[in-house]
C-alpha cells in the first residue's frame, strides 16, 4: 500500500506580540534563579552521598556463621563469586579436613545482592558504598584474607556526606547527612 | 627623566594607538575573558550548576579561561589538506582586527586633544566598519572547503542580511533625534540617557547585536548540533580561538558604540584637561559601561535556547526590524518637538 500523502499546513500566525509573555516569564525565571541559585551539584571528593543500609555496594562475609554451602557461588549470575578449596583443623576431633570458602572477584561482580539474598545463614551483608578505587587490576581479586572484612572507603574520611531530598517548593535539594540541615 | 617619562605618555596616549592596542586589543582581550568567565558562571546558576570552579575555587574558577587561552596558544594548528590555504589562514585574523576597528573611530572623551579621527561624521564611520567583518567569517567557512562550514557561511550570510540594516537604522536614531552625525555632541546632548527617551531604538539595537555576534538566541551560523562549528569547524588552536575570539570582540565593539550612543558615554563625569582627567578616566567609564552592556548580552545564553533560521529571519523582519522604524520614527518626533 502506498503513502497517502498527507497535506500540511502551517499553524494559524499568531499575533505579533503573542510571545511578548512567554519571554518576560522566561526572563523573570532566568534572573531569579541568577540571584538565588539552587544549586545540587556534588562537589565529589570533598562531598559524597550518604547512601542507605541496605543499598548493594561491596560484600562481605562472616565466616563464623558460613556454612560452607556454595549457594552463592552457585546463584552468581556473572560468576563472580567462586569456592576455593582449604585445609582446616576440626575444633571438634582436631582431624584435617578440606572446606569450601567463597572469594569474590570485583572485576566480575555486577552488584546485584543475589549471594546476599540465597545465603542460608545470613553469613553475607553489603555496605552502602562502592566507589573505591584500586591501582590494578589483580587486586580487585580478593582472597579469603581480604573477604571477611568490609573494605577501606577514604572518601568518607576527607568528605562531608550528603543527601538529596526533594523538597515540594524548590525540587530536588541537598542536604548535609548527618544533620539534615540545608547547605 | 620628565620628558622621557613625558613621551612615553604622549606616544601610548596618542588616540589611534591607545584606542586601537590599549582599549583595542589588551582592553578587549581581558573584557572578553571576563565576559565569558561571568557567562559560564551565570548559566551554571540559572541551570543549578557550579560552572569553573576546581582551577581556583576562591577566584570561582576565573583562571580557567586563561589556562583555555594558554590551551588555544599551544594547540596544533591544522590545516587542511582541501583547504584554500591562505584564506584559510588569513580569514580569521582579519576578521579579529576588523571587529576591533569601529573602537579606533569613536570618541571616548569630549576633549578635541584626544580624539583619533576627525568628529564630524563620526557614527557613519564606527557603523560602516562594523560590516566589515562578517564578510570574512564566510570567506572562513568557504575556505575551509568543508560542508558544515559553507552551511555555516551561508547561515552567517542569512543572518547579516537580517541584523545590519535594523542595527544601522537603531543606532542612527540617535543622530537623528540630536540632528549631527558627530558622536561627541550625541553623547553630549543626553542630559538624559538615550535608553529612557528611546526604549525601542535600543531595543532593536540590542537584538541586532546579539545577531551580529552570534548572541544565544540568534546563536545560528555555529550552532553545535545542527553544523558542529560552523564556519569553524576546520579550525584549531589559536586561529579557532581568533574566531571565536572576534565574535566577543566584535560584541565589544558594538557595547562600547551602544554605551556611547544610548547610556551616555561617559555621562555623569565631565573630562577636563590633561592625560589622567581628559582621556583616561572617561575612557576607563565607557570600557565599564561596555562591560556592565555585554554581561547583560551574555545573560540571554542562560535564558534562550535557539532559534531554527527561518524563525530568526522572520522575528527579525517581521518584528525587530519594524521596531527599529518605529525608533527612528519616534527619534524624529523627539527632534521635531526638540526634547533633546
Amino acid at each position: 500500500m502506498p503513502a497517502r500523502p498527507v497535506v500540511k499546513r502551517l499553524p494559524a500566525r499568531r499575533g505579533l506580540f503573542a510571545g511578548f509573555k512567554g519571554n518576560v516569564d522566561a526572563i523573570t525565571i532566568g534572573l531569579k534563579y541568577l540571584v538565588d541559585p539552587k544549586r545540587i551539584t556534588l562537589i565529589y571528593p570533598n562531598e559524597y552521598i550518604k547512601l542507605d543500609p541496605g543499598y548493594r555496594g561491596f560484600i562481605v562475609l562472616e565466616p563464623k556463621k558460613c556454612i560452607n554451602c556454595s549457594s552463592c557461588a552457585r546463584i552468581c549470575p556473572a560468576a563472580a563469586m567462586r569456592m576455593i578449596r582449604r585445609m582446616e583443623e576440626d575444633p571438634k576431633t582436631g582431624k584435617k579436613k578440606m572446606k569450601l570458602w567463597p572469594v569474590i572477584n570485583y572485576q566480575r561482580c555486577i552488584f546485584c545482592g543475589y549471594c546476599v539474598d540465597v545465603c542460608p545463614t545470613e553469613a553475607l551483608y553489603t555496605v552502602p558504598y562502592h566507589d573505591i578505587v584500586y591501582e590494578n587490576m589483580a587486586e580487585m581479586d580478593w582472597g579469603l584474607e581480604t573477604f571477611v572484612k568490609p573494605p577501606e572507603y577514604p572518601t568518607a574520611k576527607e568528605g562531608i556526606p550528603v543527601k538529596y531530598i526533594v523538597d515540594e517548593e524548590k525540587g530536588l535539594v541537598k542536604v548535609r547527612a548527618e544533620e539534615g540541615e540545608e547547605e | 627623566m620628565a620628558g622621557i617619562i613625558d613621551l612615553i605618555l604622549s606616544i601610548i596616549f596618542y588616540p589611534p594607538i591607545y584606542q586601537l592596542v590599549l582599549v583595542g586589543l589588551t582592553g578587549s582581550l581581558v573584557v572578553v575573558i571576563f565576559i565569558i568567565w561571568f557567562e559560564r558562571k551565570a548559566t551554571a546558576r540559572v541551570q543549578r550548576r557550579l560552572g569553573p570552579y576546581h582551577i581556583a575555587p576562591r577566584l570561582a574558577g576565573l583562571p580557567q579561561l586563561v589556562a583555555d587561552l594558554i590551551r588555544y596558544a599551544f594547540q596544533e594548528v591544522i590545516i587542511p589538506r582541501t583547504a584554500d590555504r591562505e584564506l584559510f589562514v588569513l580569514a580569521p585574523i582579519v576578521a579579529t582586527v576588523l571587529s576591533i576597528l569601529p573602537i579606533a573611530v569613536v570618541p571616548l572623551t569630549s576633549n578635541p586633544a584626544y580624539w583619533p579621527i576627525p568628529m564630524d561624521y563620526s557614527i557613519l564611520v564606527a557603523l560602516a566598519l562594523t560590516t566589515v567583518s562578517p564578510i570574512f567569517l564566510i570567506v572562513a567557512g568557504w575556505a575551509s572547503n568543508n560542508k558544515f562550514s559553507i552551511i555555516g557561511g551561508v547561515r552567517e550570510a542569512f543572518v547579516i542580511t537580517a541584523y545590519e540594516m535594523i542595527a544601522i537604522m537603531s543606532i542612527l536614531s540617535a543622530s537623528a533625534a540630536v540632528l549631527t552625525f558627530n558622536l561627541v555632541e550625541i553623547v553630549e546632548a543626553q542630559r538624559i540617557w538615550y535608553i529612557l527617551l528611546n526604549p525601542i531604538a535600543f531595543l532593536a539595537a540590542f537584538l541586532s547585536v546579539l545577531m551580529a555576534t552570534s548572541g544565544f538566541p540568534f546563536e545560528i551560523p555555529e550552532s553545535e548540533n545542527e553544523v558542529v562549528a560552523g564556519p569553524f569547524t576546520e579550525y584549531s588552536g589559536l586561529l579557532y580561538g581568533l574566531n571565536m575570539g572576534a565574535a566577543y570582540m566584535k560584541r565589544f565593539a558594538f557595547s562600547i558604540l551602544m554605551v556611547l550612543v544610548f547610556l551616555g558615554g561617559w555621562s555623569p563625569y565631565t573630562p577636563g584637561e590633561g592625560i589622567l582627567s581628559g582621556y583616561l578616566i572617561p575612557s576607563l567609564i565607557v570600557v565599564a559601561k561596555a562591560a556592565i552592556l555585554m554581561m547583560i548580552f551574555s545573560l540571554t545564553r542562560s535564558i534562550y535556547g535557539r532559534f531554527r533560521l527561518d524563525q530568526a529571519l522572520e522575528g527579525a523582519w517581521r518584528l525587530v526590524f519594524p521596531m527599529a522604524v518605529l525608533g527612528f520614527g519616534l527619534a524624529l518626533l523627539e527632534a521635531y518637538l526638540g526634547v533633546m
